[in-house]
């Protein structure tokens, strides 16, 4: 057998052994999911005791097989402590765990792509680029990935220690899904790992396929974990598959699948995405900034720009699918929803909506700097302004707060709780009207940035380009006309105007990406884009993106988690600790900082241990001219 | 192009001496009203006219060799914002929504002035001939910021800090979440499904869209459907339960609430905070009906917890009134502001 065929087999026998690893954990838990761990055959023995119980979300009935959820008391059993708040403690471990476990799951999806793209590519020297990108992308997380497995530990072991009774309780629901779960975690590592040390004795030809479609089996073991994971969050806040005093009922796709699981998955997987692009977009600018040679600085500038791209074409649709588990929490329980969006916790909305605005703000910005390194896109700076006016305008209406923070005389003078001319912003028909506008705007930013050097030539650019800029202008009068006809019809009504603006923001997106690409194929150039030669502003936008991306993720986990108010999980199991209330907003903020900070602090560590693997590599195997730096598949 | 533009320098020349007027208090802020219903997207269109002067006068003193420097652009752009907000629009805007409308402008205005690299250069041009002090005024003015920076730095502490009579801001919880039932005079009401009994059609049954359509116009406060005046003595069915709201109303409710439902009664400016305002898109226009009921049969005092700091003293006129009557002034509300109640189907 030749070398290259032994190596083919050997490839192709480390896929299957991928998939059997996938298999394995659904393989192994085939029965307890089909008999609902050991009911029946008790079910058989003591039919005269049989005891049944209404499902609480499914209304089925179902044979009762668990303990009822205990009834806590605050005291050394139920809530062991040290001579601090456990919450805080919990908190903190929770977050640390899920911001590296949402980058380490991000990572292998955009190391996917990032190596397909270097596949396809005709361009050799392109292609060669694209797959050093990919290489650095899974460096970067596979030193991320053994800090995600040990803060995993350190969550479980506070779980342990400091609320026994309530992870005792969950792990009786979910003992199947734990084993299952860590089984698929064994699998994770073992796929990454050969993923990452397969990397270059699977560089060419047939090979590659077979690497390529790894990461593909890898990103699905990552994708199906975090689907486990959000299952036990869903189930906290919307439980079913149990009975009104919390016992299991044999059923445990119905624990599983809540009322919020799918939603949930949906949003996280979309912030996952964006949130490792923004990670890996200030990986670059800090690098970036801290190059020495203009080779370094254009490597960096496109490492960016790529890590920003995809990272925001996740950001786009992340705020509708937010809208749709929103939708979802309402359905769930409008009290639920009503604390959210209108009560308790709605000034920590007004803060998330300041930080979504950030994120396209930053976005924007970036765009137009980047419009700076090719020569061209000079005649749309001038228009840059009207931009940032409709952004601020979009931006103003989406952060002003229904219920402003004043001064008891300044609510005298004003006359009443609402302002008779802002209070209209503070709703959720000028909001929706808002978020829109800023997402529209940032469409047509990327519209002018891929187009920037170029001038088409197709016979009908004329006719196209008045298509575009009327298909904006419609789209934003259809927008803005909606949320304003939006105040004169029924609330349920209303909330269903989001359809048509969302469907109005896409076809911006999808329409107006596929003409413009189709306007500028085979288009004349006005200059190459000189990769590295942007503005050190663009970089720290890029950091401002990533920062806000992670204090944003750490805000909205609080909201979540804090809607279950003084429940562990919801109107089944109640908190009797002495910290079952909401913390302050102050204290909330100050917390999720720390959090965020502590993350960046900890990520700079990986990057430098990351940092100091690539300075090994000799100089003369980087791969890429970057001053005859071609232009990336992503930006044109 | 040049006759567009000086048509918005004419727009942005007017625009700012009504600005400066109204600043100097010889111009009223309602000179040009602004129009009750119409008034966040009037608001929005205006702002949008200053921009459109604004470029009409820069382009015509380029065009006249007495370009404004893009530093002295970004400053009084973003100093219009300011005076705007804090002069043009009506009633007073409070300080904490004033302090994040100016951030924001201020960071759209550093967006504008260093989207690229030459406009950057002009705008900092400026600042850093201070910075360099080459020539004697230059030198003059580092001298004086020197001074000035922590003076300002100082006063602000201390202004911050000294010690004020007024009473302190408050992040109040103005629409709590419900509970899932409420019990009124000995009956359970499940909030999620329980109607108004007397939004109801001429065959008796609960129609929410037969009595939508007999509502007002909503801030206009003009009859919707024609001949669909409660007050008409002959009337059935809903229209007579919202005269018969209607009476409960002006016999309990509105000394407070006002006469035109918009918070403002005989006695509203006695309390503190002044009560709703139902005319206001964000009060009971986004609630639903079992909402309020269990609002008005609780009042201030049946506040939950999240309602901290129970600043309301609504009365709970269970006390008071019985549920139809309840129902029936709830009726009157909606009818009355033209708004609907929200449905979850």
């Amino acid at each position: 057998m030749g070398l290259v065929t032994r190596k083919k087999v050997f490839s192709i026998m480390a896929l299957c052994a991928m998939v059997g690893l996938l298999l394995f954990p659904v393989v192994v838990s085939l029965p307890s999911l089909a008999i609902g761990a050991d009911a029946p055959d008790a079910a058989k023995k003591e039919d005269a005791k049989v005891e049944k119980g209404r499902d609480v979300y499914y209304k089925t009935e179902g044979i009762v097989v668990g303990a009822p959820a205990p009834k806590t008391v605050d005291g050394p059993k139920d809530y062991p402590r040290y001579n601090f708040e456990s919450r805080v403690l919990l908190w903190f471990a929770n977050q640390q765990h899920l911001y590296y476990g949402s980058f380490v799951l991000a990572v292998p999806i955009f190391c996917m792509v990032v190596e397909f793209m270097g596949v396809v590519t005709k361009d050799k020297a392109l292609a060669k680029r694209y797959d050093q990108l990919a290489y650095d992308f899974i460096k970067i997380s596979l030193t991320a990935y053994s800090l995600t497995a040990v803060l995993g530990g350190i969550l479980i072991f506070t779980f342990l220690t400091l609320y026994p009774a309530f992870f005792g309780y969950l792990s009786s629901i979910f003992r199947p899904v734990m084993h299952i779960y860590a089984l698929m975690f064994v699998a994770e590592s073992g796929t990454l790992y050969i993923y990452y040390y397969g990397w270059d004795k699977m560089k060419e030809g047939f090979l590659k396929w077979i690497h390529l479609s790894m990461s593909v089996i890898l990103n699905i073991i990552g994708t199906l974990l975090m689907f486990l994971a959000n299952s036990w969050i869903g189930f906290m806040m919307s439980p079913a598959g149990v009975d009104e005093q919390g016992r299991f009922l044999g059923n445990i796709w119905h624990v599983l699948h809540t009322a919020l699981w799918n939603p949930l998955n949906l949003h996280r997987i979309l912030g996952n995405m964006a949130f490792g692009g923004g990670v890996v977009a200030a990986y670059a600018a800090y690098k970036f900034l801290a190059s020495k040679t203009d080779e370094d600085r254009a490597h960096y500038d496109w490492m960016g720009y790529i890590a920003m791209a995809l990272g925001v074409a996740f950001l786009i649709p992340l705020p509708f699918a937010g809208y749709w588990l929103m939708r979802e929490v309402y359905a769930y329980r409008q009290q639920m929803g009503i604390t959210l969006m209108g009560g308790l916790l709605a000034w920590l909305f007004i803060i998330q909506a300041t930080m979504i605005g950030i994120l396209f703000l930053s976005t924007n910005y970036y765009l137009w700097q980047a419009m700076g390194r090719m020569r061209g896109a000079e005649k749309y700076q001038r228009y840059i302004k009207y931009l940032v006016f409709i952004l601020a305008c979009g931006y103003l209406v989406f952060i002003t707060p229904h219920t402003m923070v004043m001064t008891p005389a300044e609510l005298k003078a004003m006359g009443g709780q609402q302002h008779p001319v802002l209070g209209n912003y503070g709703v959720m028909s000028a909001k929706n009207g808002g978020i829109n506008v800023i997402i529209t705007t940032t469409v047509l930013s990327f519209v002018w940035y891929m187009r920037g050097n170029k001038v088409s030539t197709v016979s009908w650019s004329k006719f196209g380009n008045i298509f575009m800029g009327c298909f904006f202008f419609f789209a934003y009068v259809n927008i803005i006309g909606l949320a304003i006809y939006g105040y004169y019809i029924p609330a349920n009504v209303r909330v269903g105007l989001s359809v048509p603006q969302v469907a109005t923001t896409l076809s911006c997106l999808f329409f107006m990406f596929a003409l413009n690409s189709v306007m500028m194929k085979g288009a004349k150039q006005m200059g190459a884009i000189e990769w590295g030669k942007i503005s050190a502003r663009s970089q720290y936008a890029l950091i401002m993106l990533a920062t806000a991306f992670t204090w944003m993720m750490g805000l909205m986990g609080y909201i979540r988690s804090s809607v279950r108010l003084f429940w562990h999980v919801n109107e089944i199991m109640r908190d009797n600790s002495p910290w079952a209330y909401t913390h302050t907003v102050g204290f909330a903020a100050n917390m999720i900082s720390f959090n965020v900070l502590f993350f960046w602090i900890s990520i700079l560590f990986v990057f430098w241990l990351g940092s100091l693997a690539a300075k090994k590599v000799p100089a003369g195997e980087k791969a890429g001219v970057p001053g005859s730096a071609p232009q990336p598949a992503g930006s044109h | 192009m040049k006759a567009l533009m000086s048509v918005g320098a004419l727009v942005g020349a007017i625009a700012l001496l009504l600005l400066v007027g109204m600043i100097l208090d010889v111009v009223p802020s309602n000179t040009v009203r602004l129009v009750e219903g119409y008034m966040p997207i009037q608001m929005l269109l205006e702002v949008a006219c200053f921009v459109a002067g604004f470029t009409g006068l820069s382009y015509m003193l380029s065009s006249m060799g007495m370009a404004v420097p893009r530093f002295w652009q970004g400053i009084g752009f973003w100093a219009f914002v300011l005076l705007y907000l804090k002069f043009r629009v009506y009633p007073p805007i409070p300080f904490s929504v004033r302090a994040m409308y100016g951030t924001v402008s201020l960071v759209a205005v550093f967006m504008w002035v260093s989207a690229n690299e030459d406009d950057w250069k002009k705008f900092k041009q400026p600042i850093m001939n201070v910075l360099d002090a080459q020539s004697g005024a230059n030198k003059m003015l580092r001298y004086a910021y020197l001074v000035l920076i922590p003076v300002l730095v100082g006063f602000t502490s201390f202004n911050a800090m000294r010690p004020k009579s007024e009473e302190p801001v408050e992040l109040r919880t103005v629409h709590p979440a419900p509970p899932a039932s409420t019990k009124v005079h000995g009956k359970t009401y499940t909030l999620q499904t329980s109607q108004n009994p007397y939004r109801v059609n001429p065959e008796g049954k609960f129609d929410q869209e037969y009595s939508n359509k007999l509502i007002v116009e909503q801030g206009m406060g003009r009859l919707m459907a024609p001949n669909a005046n409660p007050f008409d003595e002959k009337n059935q069915g809903y229209l007579k339960y919202v005269k018969e709201g209607g009476e409960i109303f002006f016999q309990n409710c509105h000394f407070c609430h006002g006469d035109n439902l918009n918070g403002r009664g005989l006695h509203a400016f006695a309390f503190n905070p002044i009560p709703a305002n139902f005319t206001d898109p964000g009060t009971i226009a986004q609630l639903q009906e079992t909402f309020i009921f269990w609002r008005v049969a609780k009042g201030g005092i049946g506040l939950p917890n999240e309602g901290f700091p129970w600043a309301s003293v609504m009365p709970p006129w269970e006390q008071h009134l019985t549920v139809d009557e309840i129902w029936k002034v709830i009726l009157f509300e909606y009818w009355h502001t033209g708004y609907y109640p929200r449905t979850w189907d």
